[in-house]
């Protein structure tokens, strides 16, 4: 508990950056230009190697690549491919333009590389700096493979942690950035900026906001729309998640698993099959409406408007999510509602409670308490939710002609269209960044306050 | 950091490996000595490799390469289909193939992306001489050929000869008396028929000029949008939509149905020989008779810019299009040819479907417009198609609605 | 008077327990009918997406013989065998990933781990599909985007991002006493021989949680797969074979064998469900039973 209290610093070390240079020896301060100089001199001597090697790469790598490519960052290119007759061969022959899409991303690759290097290179200072004065007091320094061994002890969490964030760095980060970059460009088809585009500063991010343009009015609606979708997928799927765990779990229901397995076969078939066929058998002359009409609910020629009608789609869209959300809600609660202690609901009946008191005044606030982090993460993943809206009802009804939105249209499908459909891609990472910024700061506040967060972590 | 190099270089080592390994392979199948070295990279739809469908793709391009002893040329097949071999190649033109087959409706976007070769010269006379120039109006931009087309690229219409007679299809509303007809009616690319027929333009006369943007607007716009909403209420109307046109057509609800050839075999096995196929007809606007008019386009086949072996390349390509490889085609897949010689040939002349199929692109269809502003007439003209189905654009806001809808066409959606 | 009671609360509970079943039964239908309606077009003798009769009209096992038979258009034995071989390895990958990070998460303090926490948070809140291009073009930098390195490429993007959904085994690592830690340190256990010999063990039901939805990520994903496949028709995935039977030139013929190959990949996946049922509620629960 002792460690957790203190905020500023939870890990002092005497080993930091600032006192290698100001208090380290010659060794130590040689390493600042030359890694691992300090650690070398130590008897470090494979340490050392490494990270001199990992200089010399770095310089390498800069020389041969990286400085052009950052240096191309500001421009983002400007040659254009050109076009020469050859009238000997009668063909026309082509010389390499500029990209501007992999400069952009090579010139943030470099960065990034860059930036790993000053990592590096705070680490192996520190490391000489702590060589040099263990060796000074007289301390044993530890050997190569000694080092090795403490990746398995005291250090497991570079030994552990390393190669996610490697792929995490590739895979995550880095577009990330990207994606972030292309908002202050003008990369759209929109005047054709598709091979060569340059920055233009908040240009789009003032378009958005300016709500006399088709895109800031369809922006709001959209955004206003998507807030409400995440709001009722979300609770809807976990009270009616949790209304079927409650049943499956009575002590007096038969055949619990089979209830189970029941609901979560459709987890078993993949997501896009099933919202497909949804979508098949909901339309005007699907097979519900038949099935409806030859039961003689709705007249011969009339049909369930289930994605025609604003109103009824965005209807449609929540139930189907409650379709394919509970199953796993379902698995989720199942075991956090197992753990609700006994004592709690002996209690509540002896006081005379009876099953709706005790859900409302037991079951839900304890079960929010303890699922507060999963709530939070349903819910943006909901935001987020791609795959239902674009599958299912693929944003209809459109009512107003000029809009690139439909009426059950999320963020993130708005976004889909703009970048696949029309390639503006500036203009759907600012959507991006804009509904990233609204989750974030929600989430984070959220989370903060939610008491598994705080009491997250205290030994 | 370190790791990060040490994975690029360990990756690095293992493709050096595995491209050693191809090359060594490489080696054993080349036998002239003196030729040249040529790897060509072609994609094509699957079917135009397949054994099944009698490998169009292989055979055409070995017997080039047995044209062509003076290159030793290795080929690469990949599978991309016409539709959406534009957006791949456009994507990452360097990645891409040399050679490659797409539906001109891309051309813009390629272009856009520097990856299409222009053709010029005795190759553009080559082209020239055995196409039409309607056909070949789809594969030019500013005056510059980009393609050598290979077949029509559109929509007409299939009906059941037992219930329409050949007077009948030249009127839908005759037809609509007579049986049940289905259309596309909330794709895009079909709805626009009606417009097009009461006068409405897309950029001027040629569907090239973007200045002159797009007139679905007026009176005679207006006109059309009431005549619609009138047809989707017709209970002989059905609205064809994720493929409810075709089981119609199997159960026998539906009589007529607008498609392209890519349901020809379906439509046989359905209607067998009552299978009949039509170019456009005609719609009664307020007593008088207007001619539906297609979007038409044409699969073509073009050559990248990146390509290391730009003559190879276009000889290839050329070859790909010729009268044999377009006969060729037809035999084993049934692709409609558009070879200006070949369609005067005697047995083609008597296959139905490519009659129906260039009567419909030489009559009752205009050039889909190439340019970069067709991107933002998709959205708004689906949008009416559904909400005249979905019943909120009605005669009272007819009006309205269709200006809205013209304004969309004529908006980039962004101010 | 007493036994009256008795007899009248028999009776309430045998009409809740009615109720119950009834409901239940009533919903395990609805859930389980799309399903079947799945199960019967994948029998389905007529051909075509869109059917006007609610049941079948005949019946025939040719669908999924087609879809072994019939490989020269759309390979679906081979896209089986790919997706295989990238579930197996990519929910290896992943599941090292999750695990090693939700262990160290829980168990050790470090100077990063806050800052890791959150970003992981953070990075959740962007939508995914975005980065696809970049994600595309930096395979590509590596050289992963052609022949069989394709399949690589698509093993590291779906593990890359596995590390961040650390949650829920977190959670339950979080329950293991720490007692049990400490005894083991006592004994002169090093940390990672206390992760892999003891607190593994412990957490069977995590880890076959995190086995199961690891391995299905391949089988569904059908947006990542297409970019980076592209014409490299010998690397396609299932979700992209599956995907193309509904484009316009094959989705009339191909639309029941659609179905059948959507039966055929699920089939796998509900045995995995059924067998490991009781570990993946007793995974989520977090709780340490015995």
């Amino acid at each position: 508990m002792g460690i957790m209290k203190k905020k500023i610093n939870e890990f002092p070390t005497p080993y930091t950056c600032r006192n290698a240079i100001s208090k380290g020896g010659m060794e130590t301060k040689l390493s600042m230009v030359l890694m691992g100089v300090g650690n070398i001199v130590h008897g470090q001597i494979v340490k050392g190697l490494i990270f001199l090697a990992a200089e010399v790469a770095y310089i390498a790598f800069m020389i041969a690549a990286g400085v052009s490519c950052i240096a191309m960052l500001p421009s983002l290119g400007s040659v254009e491919q050109e076009e020469v007759w050859n009238e000997a061969l009668q063909i026309y022959e082509y010389t390499k333009g500029d990209q501007s899409i992999l400069i952009l991303l090579y010139g943030i690759a470099s960065l990034l590389i860059t930036f790993l290097m000053a990592c590096t290179w705070v680490c192996s200072l520190r490391s000489a700096y702590k060589a040099e004065c263990l060796a000074k007091e007289g301390r044993h320094v530890n050997s190569f493979v000694e080092d090795l061994k403490t990746l398995l002890h005291e250090n497991l969490q570079r030994l552990l942690m390393t190669p996610p964030m490697i792929f995490i760095v590739a895979f995550t980060i880095l577009p990330l950035i990207f994606m972030i970059c292309m908002a202050f460009t003008n990369y759209s088809k929109i005047d054709s900026h598709l091979v060569l585009f340059d920055w233009v500063g908040l240009e789009n991010f003032k378009t958005l906001f300016d709500s006399s343009s088709i895109l800031g009015s369809t922006f709001w609606s959209v955004l206003g729309w998507t807030l409400v979708w995440a709001f009722f997928a979300t609770f809807s799927n976990y009270i009616f998640g949790m209304i079927i765990s409650l049943m499956i779990n009575r002590k007096e229901t038969r055949a619990k698993g089979f209830w189970r397995f029941c609901f979560v076969l459709s987890c078993a078939v993949p997501m896009f099959v099933s919202l497909l066929i949804m979508r098949t058998m909901l339309q005007p002359e699907g097979a519900i409406n038949v099935l409806l009409r030859n039961l003689g609910l709705i007249a011969s020629d009339a049909s369930l408007p289930f994605f025609t009608d604003p109103t009824w789609a965005r209807v449609t869209v929540i139930m189907i999510n409650i379709w394919v959300g509970v199953p796993y809600t379902l698995l989720q609660l199942t075991g956090v509602l197992q753990n609700i202690p006994a004592e709690l609901y002996e209690a509540a009946k002896v006081d005379g409670a009876n099953a709706v008191q005790i859900f409302f005044k037991i079951t839900l606030p304890y079960m929010l308490y303890v699922t507060t982090p999963y709530l939070i993460s349903t819910f943006t993943g909901n935001v987020n939710n791609f795959n239902v809206i674009y599958l299912l009802s693929g944003g209809d009804p459109v009512t107003d002609m000029g809009a690139t939105a439909g009426k059950t249209d999320l963020l993130v499908t708005w976004l889909y269209k703009l970048t696949v459909d029309k390639q503006y891609y500036n203009i759907g990472a600012v959507i991006g960044i804009l509904t990233f910024i609204i989750l974030a700061i929600g989430a984070l506040f959220t989370y903060r306050r939610s008491k598994s967060y705080k009491e997250e972590g205290g030994f | 950091m370190m790791r990060k190099r040490a994975v690029s270089l360990l990756l690095a080592g293992v493709m050096t490996l595995g491209l050693a390994a191809g090359g060594l392979t490489g080696c054993g199948s080349s036998g002239n000595d003196g030729a040249e070295k040529v790897r060509l990279m072609v994609w094509s739809p699957s079917e135009d490799q397949s054994k099944d469908s009698g490998e169009w793709l292989q055979t055409c391009c070995e017997a080039f390469a047995d044209a062509h002893p003076e290159w030793d040329i290795t080929f690469v097949y990949g599978v991309m289909d016409e539709a959406s071999a534009g957006e791949q190649v456009a994507q990452d033109p360097d990645a891409s193939a040399d050679v490659f087959m797409y539906a001109n409706n891309s051309l813009e976007p390629m272009r856009n992306a520097d990856a299409l070769v222009r053709f010029g010269g005795k190759y553009r006379k080559q082209i020239e001489a055995t196409n039409s120039q309607d056909v070949l109006d789809t594969l030019i931009m500013d005056d510059n050929l980009y393609g050598i087309p290979f077949t029509t690229n559109l929509w007409y219409m299939y009906y059941d000869k037992s219930v329409f007679s050949e007077k009948d299809i030249k009127n839908l509303d005759t037809m609509l008396e007579k049986g049940v007809v289905s259309f596309p009616f909330v794709n895009s690319w079909y709805l626009p028929a009606f417009y097009i027929g009461n006068g409405c333009t897309l950029f001027g006369e040629d569907g090239k000029d973007e200045a002159a943007g797009v007139d679905f607007g007026g009176e005679n716009a207006v006109e059309v949008t009431n005549y619609l909403i009138d047809l989707a209420q017709n209970p002989n109307f059905k609205i064809d939509d994720l493929g409810s046109g075709i089981a119609g057509f199997r159960d026998g609800s539906i009589n007529a149905m607008f498609s392209g050839s890519w349901d020809s075999n379906a439509v046989k096995e359905a209607l067998g020989d009552n299978m009949g196929v039509a170019a456009l007809p005609t719609y009664t606007l307020n007593g008088e008779e207007k001619q539906m008019y297609a979007y038409a386009g044409t699969k073509a086949i073009g050559v990248n810019t990146h390509s290391d072996y730009m003559v190879q390349a276009i000889e290839l390509a050329i070859w790909l299009g010729n009268a044999e490889s377009q006969r060729l085609h037809y035999e084993l897949r049934q692709v409609v040819p558009c070879n200006t010689e070949l369609l005067q040939e005697e047995d083609i002349q008597k296959d139905e479907l490519v009659m129906a199929q260039n009567t419909t692109f030489s009559d009752t269809s205009i050039i889909q417009p190439l340019v970069n502003q067709m991107n933002n007439c998709w959205t708004p003209v689906e949008n009416m198609g559904k909400g005249i189905r979905n019943g909120s654009v009605t005669h009272e806001n007819a009006q309205e609605q269709t200006e809205q809808m013209n304004e969309a066409m004529n908006s980039d959606g962004i101010s | 008077m007493t036994g009256k009671k008795i007899h009248s609360a028999k009776k309430r509970r045998f009409i809740n327990n009615t109720i119950v079943h009834t409901v239940l039964a009533v919903l395990a239908v609805i859930w389980v009918f799309p399903i079947v309606w799945v199960i019967l077009t994948s029998f389905r003798a007529e051909k075509g997406s869109y059917v006007s009769t609610f049941l079948p009209q005949s019946y025939t096992l040719d669908n999924y013989i087609r879809l072994f038979t019939d490989t020269s258009i759309l390979n679906f034995p081979q896209m089986f065998m790919n997706t295989l071989f990238i579930a197996i390895c990519s929910c290896i990958l992943s599941t090292f990933y999750v695990l090693a990070a939700s262990y160290c998460l829980s168990r050790l303090r470090f100077k990063l781990r806050k800052p890791y926490m959150n970003m992981a948070m953070i990075l959740g809140l962007f939508p995914g599909f975005m980065s696809m291009i970049a994600v595309y073009f930096i395979l590509k930098a590596i050289g992963l985007t052609e022949g069989n390195l394709i399949k690589l490429a698509l093993i590291m993007v779906y593990s890359g991002g596995a590390a961040l959904g650390f949650q829920i085994a977190k959670g339950f690592f979080d329950t293991i006493p720490l007692a049990v830690d400490e005894a083991a340190l006592i004994d002169g256990c090093t940390r990672w021989q206390i992760f892999t010999k003891i607190t593994l063990p412990l957490s069977k039901p995590i880890v076959v949680y995190t086995v199961l939805t690891s391995f299905m990520g391949p089988w569904l994903d059908f947006i990542f797969a297409k970019v980076i496949c592209r014409a490299n028709s010998d690397q396609y995935t299932i979700a992209i074979g599956l995907w193309r039977m509904l484009e316009k030139e094959y989705i009339d013929s191909w639309y029941t064998c659609f179905a059948a190959g959507a039966v055929l990949i699920s089939i796998p996946i509900a045995a995995l469900f059924l067998y490991m049922q009781r570990y993946y509620v007793d995974g989520l629960s977090g709780a340490v039973k015995g």
